[in-house]
């Protein structure tokens, strides 16, 4: 028997604008909103709206056999709510039907783990709410952003009260064993790790229009004979990717939607094929083996580790930057300060300042709305600076400046590179 | 090889251009008959000594055997054709040597042209008759005034020609207008070359669309690094105890774009009052330069330089804490480099060649003086961004080895004897 649980990544950051150090002071218009909102309304046409209706066809038509899960930022929720409701509800339709599960992870697609558990907590806890508030469901099934992962934050995950959690099935984790069974993880040994069969997922989301492929064009036909061929070998196929593969980063005229269309039914005429959600995979099957992963691994780039985020110094410095702040911005206790502060946590603004393409290839070029990674560190330090300089006036105002900070300040003019200094400078 | 100069003597990058392409090719085993027009005896004797001096590469011989020794042989031509020479610069520099009474310092024969054109076509007719003795397979000429040159060559040996553009009349008016005597010696080179080498993505597109130049012979071959000395250094104390340096470093004139960097000089300073502003080579924008700085009250955080060598180029760039190059119009543009390779971050503009192969740097538009300003601004106020910019700068520079395009060349080479010219 094999189980395919389809897991779908839902998420578009909120873009910072070209924000110079002129700026800082003068105004605080740090998101792009009309490039936000073009590339909502591009995706949504493109992707969301086709592929959620194609779905839930699939889902009525094979009378509830065809199960998918999703998880979806509350960057992304934000923007659906602002730009796009009708977004919203035809996920809200895809819930109704009881074959859509929706996984838990950090509300605004943060690196919260690596830098403040307290952060990450609430992070997670908020995106609970979102998703009960919205699909009436309660995830049970964490998966980190971007699929960082690694013992610890199982242990921690485990510990939150989650049955399972998703990581990428990278070669030097499984060292020849196969990602088609759940594992456990070192100190995590209740918690149920569903690997990511990369192969089979990257056929799809990476290589399904690639005419230099040597399996181009890829039909259903062969996809699912490469599917059936696991059984005996595996129980489990985890099939994870981004959801905009259907549309936008394969096109309609890839007929991705058309593989999509096709993939139950001839699934499922294998009378020992099945799908499964997460949740549902997990309960289903024993935990085989361990695995152990001392460093973050996650499913970007070849390194298939957190390089992309924080590979270089600059990236570094943000990181540090943003987070020394968290305890000054919460002392705000003001609610669009917090939001603002979290909005910058995204972990696509680290993203954009990774220097690996230029000798490593286009995907992020592909995603990055700067000219180059430096331009991305600047803007991104400028706002921070202007951040800082707001929440140090907040505080002020409050009269908690002293005792955030441990010591009077006055309001320094220069600009910082850890603007958390300018609390105490 | 044609070209109109090698250094140690130059006025611009191509220069620098020729003696390292021609390093490298020595490198991979091509001889090269390097000819050139010489103006004044004198300002060739240090060449001479140089060449005749260094042990291997520089080896005065007849290069004979294609591919086979390792030699470069550099032919003077008796001219006074000099690297930008406009009609006028032709003109004053004629006079100068007619009006000469020190007979001695300039040798009279033979006879100089009466105008730049006659002047290149008399090169034209003396190139064809030194090259006449001696054995080749490819004619390469180096920017406009050698290109009748190169066109006689090849009508008399039926050799493949290839010129090489490192710049066009259009980039020296900042791309609006051309001497019509030189675009059209331009144009006859291009419409007569098998191959077209070009500095730049660019400059490809210039010819094509101001030249009408047939695309399907242009070759790109970006300029490589300017070999530094690493050694020289220099702290530039007295400065240093107050300011931070940004430095402009090139002809102060309208194609270097020096106003810009002056505007966003005035904009740099209203934030960080700190910063000591270098502007640092000749032209004929330099007082003009002088007196905007006074009118925007400026003036005493400008250095002006007027002309530098190479080594206090080196110095330049070692004491400079960011390097800006807002050029209007830049084919190529090699000097990021330098500056990079004396570990100075540098900030350049959009409209140069260089751009298109430089990626651990700022790229700014060259009339945006708000962008230039906020660049400057943002490597000296956060350490991270200019420690990774020096350090990731650096390596890119030392990378972008003379190897690379000689390499390309020599691909060219054999591509145009294998078809023979045409």
């Amino acid at each position: 028997m094999v189980s395919v649980c389809f897991y779908f990544h839902v998420h578009q950051p909120h873009r910072l604008g070209h924000y110079s150090i002129f700026d800082i002071g003068n105004h605080t218009d740090y998101f792009d909103e009309h490039k936000n909102r073009q590339i909502i309304d591009k995706v949504k046409e493109k992707c969301y709206l086709k592929t959620n209706n194609i779905l839930y066809r699939l889902i009525k038509q094979h009378d509830g056999k065809f199960k998918v899960s999703f998880s979806i930022t509350g960057s992304i929720i934000e923007q659906f709510e602002r730009f796009a409701p009708e977004v919203i509800d035809s996920f809200k339709r895809l819930a109704d039907t009881g074959c859509v599960e929706f996984l838990s992870e950090t509300y605004n697609h943060s690196l919260a783990f690596l830098f403040s558990k307290d952060e990450f907590k609430e992070q997670v806890l908020m995106h609970r709410r979102k998703m009960q508030e919205l699909f009436n469901q309660t995830p049970t099934v964490f998966r980190n952003t971007e699929l960082i992962f690694n013992n610890e934050l199982a242990r921690y995950i485990q510990d939150m009260g989650f049955e399972a959690i998703l990581a990428e099935g990278a070669d030097y984790i499984l060292n020849g064993r196969s990602p088609n069974h759940v594992y456990n993880a070192v100190n995590a040994e209740k918690i149920k790790v569903l690997l990511k069969n990369y192969k089979l997922s990257d056929d799809v989301a990476f290589r399904f229009s690639d005419k230099n492929w040597q399996e181009h064009p890829l039909s259903v036909e062969k996809y699912v004979q490469w599917i059936n061929q696991i059984n005996g070998g595996g129980e489990l196929v985890n099939l994870f990717m981004d959801y905009e593969t259907f549309g936008e980063h394969q096109w309609e005229d890839t007929g991705i939607f058309n593989f999509l269309e096709l993939l139950p039914g001839e699934l499922l005429k294998h009378p020992d094929n099945n799908f499964v959600t997460v949740s549902e995979a997990a309960r289903k099957y024993p935990i085989r083996d361990t695995v152990d992963m001392h460093n973050f691994v996650s499913w970007a780039d070849l390194e298939r580790d957190i390089s992309a985020w924080l590979g270089n110094p600059l990236q570094q410095a943000a990181a540090r930057a943003l987070y020394d702040m968290e305890k000054y911005v919460k002392a705000t206790n003001n609610y669009q300060l917090i939001a603002t502060w979290r909005k910058l946590t995204t972990s696509d603004h680290l993203y954009y300042m990774c220097t690996k393409w230029f000798s490593d290839g286009d995907v992020h070029k592909y995603f990055n709305p700067y000219d180059s990674p430096y331009d991305a560190y600047i803007m991104y330090m400028n706002v921070l600076n202007d951040f800082a300089r707001r929440v140090k006036a907040e505080l002020k105002e409050l009269g908690l400046l002293q005792i955030v900070s441990g010591e009077g300040a006055a309001l320094p003019e220069k600009i910082h590179e850890n603007p958390s200094l300018i609390f105490s400078g | 090889m044609l070209g109109w100069e090698f250094p140690p003597f130059f006025a611009g990058g191509a220069g620098i251009v020729c003696s390292a392409l021609s390093e490298a090719l020595l490198a991979k085993g091509v001889s090269i008959t390097f000819v050139m027009p010489s103006g004044p005896e004198e300002v060739y004797d240090g060449l001479d000594k140089k060449l005749s001096t260094s042990k291997s590469k520089f080896k005065i011989l007849i290069a004979n055997n294609k591919y086979r020794n390792v030699k470069l042989t550099v032919k003077k031509i008796d001219s006074i054709l000099h690297a930008y020479a406009t009609n006028e610069s032709y003109d004053k520099a004629y006079k100068e040597v007619s009006l000469s009474s020190d007979k001695n310092k300039y040798r009279g024969t033979p006879l100089y042209g009466k105008n730049l054109k006659q002047e290149i076509y008399r090169f034209a007719e003396q190139v064809k008759l030194l090259a006449m003795e001696e054995e080749f397979d490819v004619i390469h000429a180096h920017d406009w005034v050698t290109f009748p040159a190169a066109i006689a060559l090849k009508k008399e040996t039926g050799k493949p020609m290839i010129i090489h553009v490192h710049i066009t009349e259009f980039d020296k008016s900042g791309g609006l207008h051309a001497d019509p005597e030189i675009y059209k010696v331009e144009k006859e080179g291009m419409d007569a070359a098998d191959k077209i080498i070009t500095v730049s993505n660019k400059v490809k597109d210039m010819i094509v669309d101001k030249y009408y130049a047939d695309p399907s012979k242009i070759i790109v071959v970006h300029n490589a690094a300017t070999p530094m000395n690493e050694e020289i250094e220099y702290r530039a104390e007295a400065i240093k105890t107050t300011d931070k340096i940004v430095l402009f470093a090139g002809r102060v004139t309208l194609q270097k774009g020096p106003d810009y960097y002056v505007e966003a000089a005035k904009k740099v300073l209203e934030k960080a009052p700190n910063t000591t502003f270098i502007l640092a080579g000749p032209g004929d924008m330099l007082h003009k330069m002088m007196e905007k700085t006074a009118a925007l009250g400026i003036g005493h955080k400008f250095i002006f330089t007027g002309f530098f060598n190479r080594e206090q180029a080196e110095k330049l760039f070692s004491m400079a804490d960011v390097f800006v190059m807002p050029s209007v119009s830049e084919p190529f543009g090699v000097v990021p480099y330098e500056a990079q390779i004396k570990k100075t971050p540098t900030i350049i503009s959009k409209q140069s060649g260089i751009s298109e192969v430089l990626y651990h740097t700022l790229k700014v538009d060259f009339w945006d003086v708000n962008q230039i300003a906020s660049r400057i601004l943002a490597l000296l106020s956060y350490p991270s961004l200019h420690q990774e910019l020096t350090h990731k700068g650096y390596y890119e520079a030392k990378n972008a080895t003379w190897d690379i395009p000689a390499a390309k060349c020599l691909n060219i080479y054999d591509e145009v004897v294998a078809k023979g010219g045409q």
